[in-house]
């Protein structure tokens, strides 16, 4: 804009200084025009009245100079010439100065040279005898009048030209300073032309409404980052290129990215085949989803395809840890398959003593054994029908009213209920402790205690001890079965909780267990909201400890 | 001009990416099929291969047209000779572990177990090549100078493997051919341990433009 204005300012004094000098020019020529057409007027009246007294003797003293004084007979002829005495001059009649000086007793005409570098001044009188006298000068040309001044016109024109460009510049500075110095930060604060108050005031709702977008989408996009920064699961999103644009911090953990990978292809942070296949799959088909392991853990990755009008913008990536899911669906399968062999396994006994019953192989004696291995083997199957239901039960969480239930009290009745039992493996049950009142559901209490210590008894040795006892722990009750039995390795510690685990799987039989015990204390002691305890020596016995939070209002 | 090479090269260093992980690919699925004996594995490996030869040309005819049309200096220039010094390494790598994965299928199942130095081979040949990979990806020094560091501990264990199964061979004549083919394993994870120890050393020369160990 200075530029601008800088020129428009040059180009208007060019302008005017081109004009003026054009102006002058021709005021000037004109003015000595007609100074020397005064002048020649003079002069030929002058010569006229001398050559009126004394004839051509006044002409021939007349040096040749400036002037040029023709005489010339009223018919045309040339009497005289000061340039060249006359002689052999063709007729003048014709020539329009004379013309009209014989016509109107004066003439005046003017002549440019081939060149027109030089133009010749005529004026011619009439004289009382009836020639004509006439007087020529040759004049300059105003072209030649403006080459003989073209040193000083120049001179001037350099001289103007530079005053103006130094004069432009200052000015279109001082015009263009307050326009630089504009504020646009806080453009009503600026005192300047009041022609721009009107852009100022626009700029100034710009800024506002410019504020307050940001800040919408400062909050928008704080929101979107407190989500996904809150987030378990791996959030990355990823523009159509395969750059990543957001990552949240689980999935940085993941992937064992840093923040600084934003902006970076997603192939640094994650390069393995199946995901890259994942991605380019979502990209074009719309969505896919895989499963990878990492340090021990499984991650399901879903990738969606983000589409904006129609065209593929980029791609959400979303990392689930399901190693749990993974696992309890594991363990479902291995439940089903256990559940189908351990009800398979007594029917199949059943099948045999009831066929050979069938088919008279059986003799008489023996009947009452084969009858009664059909009635245990059915006795097992309702028993482990029953465990299955009781854990389904607990599984589905039915709502089981709790109640306060003094510890101590549960405990002795199942230690009394097992005593006969205790007695026929030699075992030795005792019980200690004192009263403890917990919230509970009295008859999964029982069926908790009655389980651990049924178990106590059955996996011990001859002549073992079974001591369960009672106590109160800061402000919770525990129940601690201890017995003196065959223990549990650290392999199987772990695993002795899940269904139809068995530590020895060829102790079944004899033992008469399902396989569900233990599973059926870990699912009520959870849904009382207690904690189970496990310590196990092989070869010395096994420890556990269950405990709840005590109930102090009665 | 340049924002098109550089979009070229963006593309050649994601190719790179990509072909460095099937590389990874192939050689832990490898590995995998022999610690399980799941002869199955064995035709991933050979398919991956054949993905990573694939790949192998399409880098090259990229590098060779990147060279030719945009004649680049300097880093450039570095980057991608380096870029096809390092698709040879990687389409070695892809073919030992298709070589390992045929041998595999002669083993009837059996997973070397007679001998854990060939695991610890597999596990170290594998984080060699995720290194190097890594340090390209990364362009980190310090993830190419551990892949390189480790090539002592590769050799030392192929030392070991093979002193292991002139054991076995003595008390187990029998057993000799399974030897000999565990053996040709062992080496091929060792062969792999230099191909990534080459492919780390042609990262280093492409950041700093000196081979690694060579003074200037």
């Amino acid at each position: 804009m200075t530029k601008k204005i800088f020129w428009s300012i040059m180009l208007a004094a060019g302008a005017v200084l081109a004009a003026s000098l054009v102006v002058i020019m021709g005021c000037l020529y004109s003015y000595f025009s007609n100074i020397q057409g005064k002048q020649l007027q003079d002069e030929l009246a002058l010569a006229v009245a001398a050559v009126e007294r004394n004839g051509k003797e006044y002409l021939e003293k007349v040096q040749p100079g400036q002037y040029r004084l023709t005489w010339v007979a009223g018919n045309g002829d040339v009497l005289y010439d000061t340039q060249s005495g006359g002689a052999g001059m063709e007729n003048h009649a014709d020539r329009q100065e004379i013309r009209e000086a014989l016509l109107n007793r004066e003439g005046k005409s003017s002549r440019y040279s081939t060149t027109l570098l030089e133009k010749t001044l005529y004026y011619a009188q009439r004289l009382e005898d009836g020639s004509v006298l006439r007087i020529s000068v040759s004049s300059v040309t105003v072209w030649v009048l403006v080459l003989g001044m073209i040193q000083p016109i120049l001179i001037v024109i350099t001289v103007a030209l530079i005053i103006s460009g130094i004069l432009a510049s200052r000015i279109s500075h001082h015009i263009m300073e307050p326009l630089n110095s504009l504020d646009l930060e806080r453009p009503l604060e600026n005192d300047t032309y009041e022609e721009i108050a009107p852009l100022l005031n626009r700029i100034n709702k710009q800024h506002r409404q410019i504020a307050m977008q940001m800040s919408e989408l400062q909050r928008r996009s704080d929101e979107f980052a407190q989500i996904t920064r809150g987030m378990t699961e791996g959030l990355v999103l990823l523009n159509e290129k395969n750059m990543i644009i957001s990552i949240n911090p689980a999935a940085l953990k993941l992937f064992h990215a840093e923040e600084s990978c934003k902006g970076k292809d997603f192939l640094i942070i994650e390069r393995s085949p199946h995901v890259s296949h994942a991605i380019q799959d979502a990209l074009s088909n719309g969505h896919s989803e895989i499963r990878i392991e990492r340090e021990g853990k499984e991650y399901q990755i879903h990738v969606n395809r983000i589409e904006s009008n129609g065209s593929v913008i980029g791609a959400v990536v979303l990392a689930f840890d399901i190693t749990e899911a993974a696992y309890a669906e594991r363990n479902r399968r291995e439940f089903t398959a256990n559940v189908s062999h351990e009800l398979k396994t007594p029917l199949q006994s059943i099948m045999g003593s009831a066929e050979l019953i069938e088919n008279g192989l059986v003799k008489e004696e023996d009947m009452p054994r084969f009858v009664g291995h059909i009635r245990t083997e059915a006795e097992r199957l309702v028993t482990l029908i029953e465990d299955i239901i009781r854990l389904s039960r607990l599984d589905e969480g039915n709502e089981m009213p709790f109640e306060n239930v003094d510890l101590y009290e549960v405990a002795a009745e199942v230690t009394a209920g097992l005593n006969d039992a205790a007695a026929a493996a030699n075992v030795k049950i005792t019980l200690t402790g004192e009263k403890v009142n917990v919230k509970g559901v009295r008859r999964l209490l029982t069926e908790t205690i009655f389980n651990l210590c049924d178990n106590a008894i059955k996996y011990n040795k001859d002549g073992g001890t079974v001591e369960v006892t009672v106590s109160r722990q800061e402000d919770h009750g525990v129940v601690t079965v201890k017995d003196s039995g065959i223990g549990i390795s650290p392999e199987h510690q772990t695993r002795v909780f899940e269904r139809f685990y068995r530590v020895d799987k060829s102790r079944s039989k004899e033992s008469g267990g399902t396989g569900l015990g233990l599973s059926i204390v870990k699912h009520a002691v959870q849904y009382m909201n207690g904690k189970i305890d496990l310590h196990s020596t092989p070869g010395e016995g096994t420890d556990i400890q269950i405990s709840f939070q005590e109930n102090k209002i009665m | 001009m340049r924002s098109h090479f550089d979009e070229q090269l963006a593309m050649l260093n994601n190719e790179l990416t990509q072909m460095g992980a099937m590389c990874e690919e192939a050689i832990s699925v490898a590995s995998k099929a022999l610690t399980t004996g799941n002869v199955k594995l064995t035709d991933q490996v050979l398919s991956l291969d054949g993905e990573i030869n694939h790949m192998e040309r399409k880098i090259e005819t990229l590098c060779l047209k990147l060279l030719l049309q945009q004649q680049p200096v300097a880093g450039d220039l570095r980057q991608i000779s380096a870029a096809l010094k390092m698709i040879t390494d990687m389409e070695r790598i892809g073919t030992q572990a298709a070589d390992i994965a045929e041998i595999i299928t002669f083993l009837d199942g059996r997973t070397g177990e007679e001998c854990e130095y060939i695991r610890f081979m597999a596990e170290v040949a594998i984080q060699m090549v995720t290194e190097s990979i890594d340090a390209f990806v990364k362009q980190d020094m310090v993830s190419a100078d551990a892949a390189i560091n480790r090539d002592d501990d590769v050799d030392h264990l192929f030392l070991q493997v093979k002193a292991s199964l002139i054991k076995m061979i003595a008390e187990r004549p029998t057993d000799g051919g399974y030897a000999l083919d565990l053996l040709m394993i062992a080496k091929y994870f060792e062969r792999i341990g230099d191909h990534a120890v080459n492919i780390a050393e042609w990262v280093v020369f492409s950041m700093t433009g000196v081979h690694k160990g060579e003074d200037l």
